[in-house]
């Protein structure tokens, strides 16, 4: 049955897709950084040696409790095995996540001061540690005045950067789009924009991207065109040139809820497709990708696992199984046949191409009915690696 | 609970009605399909169904579910696949229910979805060649 159908496809302008230089599944993984946070209980380097485990080929760890204020220095032997670590897992990327108490932008002096010597301490445990982005929150105004809030975060980033470039640190600061949250900084794209058009051109100044976050505080994803738009406004307000990681996460919440509830990639608001375009997105494919999704014992392999086929279904096409049905098969065969497609094709593209390869089924579209994996589905469906495509006509059952 | 069945041997109506008959009910409701043997004006020989079975599989259950929350019934549809000869029943639909009225319309709902949304298509076969039904246009067949 199987060589059957697949000498059928060979008749068709396979071409194509044959000149195509497809990579091996090893260079993707390879070419594409893409990871999770990390636990470190019990030691820093586990979090390249359980993140290797499931598959990372980038992690996020917190270098400190993210709840407490101070940090006894880090212990040489820590730091060592952490090295050590890297180099055996041949984990490329690495990016520390700052305490969540730490506010830049705190109207109050003495946790402003408080704040600055903790992320101080971030960026010297970054620096030995050899990880060369610290992503921070942008602090929140507690309702004492954005204005103002603003130019203390841009007072606090000028300060610590120009303290650090005199000891010749290369670990930098990645600002964190953020949900919006209370009265959160840092989740319009205006705002990060003013902030680093107050410290000014920073190589050691960036931007961490979390899909959740944007989603949450208005920025929709989820087609093509508001994926465009919103990156469109990334590009305006802050420079895509900026953007240092991306945070990976599914929302659980709604658009412009401004609740931050991180998801399962696939399962929240935002959906797989938006992610299928992330990880595709040619202008991106060089910024390391993490999941902070939840049940990361458990969760973190599944939502990588995912990732990782989102984005092979991108290099390499996507490949899908097509089966027709009704007097179609008379033409077609009745078996289902595998058919490469290029990544993000809908339906709709999928269809034209049918009716184009063959004479007597070009009608498909204005008398058929459409099923992906058993489901009737719209025109605009993407589809992607695995999916099954049935074309219904119409039925005579009964 | 629906039950429902895509199957290649002959339907016993009575076995089907026979598995609604809780004594919970006063009415049996039945539609069964019946093939004919002729169709635009010609004379059928015979037909063959085929069908996407599991998605038709999937599709009955959701209409035969869908009938039994809108009506408070029981809903049982059977369809037969293959060759299947005129005065033969292709489908059956058996619903029973507390009361007739309830038991027609979904009876009724349940025989016109799966017309419209399972994919299930016949092909008859005439004296002068085959013919694929396809709604209401019937194609040659090679
Ligand atoms: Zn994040
Ligand atoms: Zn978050």
């Amino acid at each position: 049955m199987k060589s059957e159908s697949e000498n059928a496809a060979s008749e068709e302008p396979a071409h194509e897709l044959q000149s195509i230089d497809f990579p091996s599944p090893d260079s993707i993984e390879h070419s594409r950084l893409m990871g999770a946070h990390m636990p470190t209980a019990g030691g820093l380097k586990l979090s390249l040696i359980s993140g290797k485990k499931i598959g990372c080929t980038a992690i996020q760890l917190f270098t400190g409790s993210p709840r407490q204020w101070s940090h006894p220095p880090l212990k040489e032997s820590d730091i060592r095995a952490f090295h050590e670590a890297r180099a055996e897992t041949g984990i490329e990327f690495t990016v520390a996540h700052d305490s969540y108490l730490i506010n830049l932008a705190a109207p109050a002096a003495d946790v402003l001061e408080r704040s600055r010597d903790a992320f101080r301490g971030e960026l010297d445990r970054a620096e030995v540690l050899a990880i060369p982005w610290v992503v921070t929150h942008m602090g929140a105004h507690l309702d004492q005045g954005e204005d103002e809030a603003i130019q203390r975060l841009i007072d606090s980033l000028k300060l610590i950067l120009e303290e650090t470039d005199t000891l010749g640190y290369s670990s930098g600061v990645a600002l964190e789009t953020t949900a919006g949250q209370g009265t959160g900084l840092g989740w319009r794209f205006e705002q990060i924009g003013r902030v680093l058009d107050g410290v000014g051109p920073h190589p050691r100044l960036g931007v961490c991207l979390d899909t959740c976050h944007i989603f949450v505080a208005g920025y929709d994803i989820r087609d093509e065109a508001s994926y465009a738009a919103t990156w469109a406004e990334f590009d305006k307000h802050i420079g895509i040139d900026k953007l240092k990681v991306i945070h990976a996460n599914d929302a659980k919440k709604t658009l412009g809820s401004r609740v931050d509830r991180h998801e399962h990639i696939g399962e929240g608001e935002i959906g797989r497709d938006a992610f299928a375009r992330l990880v595709t997105d040619p202008k991106l494919l060089h910024i390391p990708i993490i999941l902070e999704t939840p049940d990361s014992e458990t969760m973190h392999e599944v939502n990588l696992q995912r990732l990782k086929r989102l984005a092979s279904g991108g290099a390499m096409g996507v490949q899908i199984s097509v089966q027709c049905f009704g007097h179609y098969t008379d033409v077609y065969g009745s078996d289902a046949r595998e058919i490469r497609i290029q990544s993000g094709w809908t339906l709709t593209d999928l269809v034209k191409k049918l009716e184009s390869e063959y004479a007597s089924m070009s009608d498909l579209a204005a008398r058929c009915r459409f099923a992906v994996n058993e489901e009737y589905s719209k025109l605009d469906t993407i589809l992607q690696e695995g999916d099954v495509v049935a074309v219904i006509p119409p039925m005579s059952g009964g | 609970m629906s039950e429902v069945r895509i199957v290649s041997e002959q339907l016993d109506v009575l076995k089907i009605c026979a598995s609604v008959s809780d004594s919970m009910n006063g009415a049996i409701c039945t539609f069964i399909g019946q093939t004919r043997n002729n169709a635009r004006s010609r004379e059928v020989a015979y037909l063959e169904y085929n069908a996407y079975v599991p998605m038709a599989e999937k599709q009955l259950k959701i209409i035969s579910d869908e009938a039994e929350k809108r009506w408070g019934c029981s809903v049982v549809i059977h369809h037969r696949l293959g060759r299947v000869d005129p005065g033969e029943a292709s489908v059956i639909v058996a619903v029973g229910s507390p009361h007739r009225g309830d038991g027609f319309e979904a009876c009724r709902f349940c025989i016109d979805t799966l017309k419209k949304d399972v994919p299930i298509w016949k092909k008859e076969t005439c004296p002068d060649g085959s013919f694929w039904i396809e709604g209401d246009e019937a194609i040659n067949a090679d």
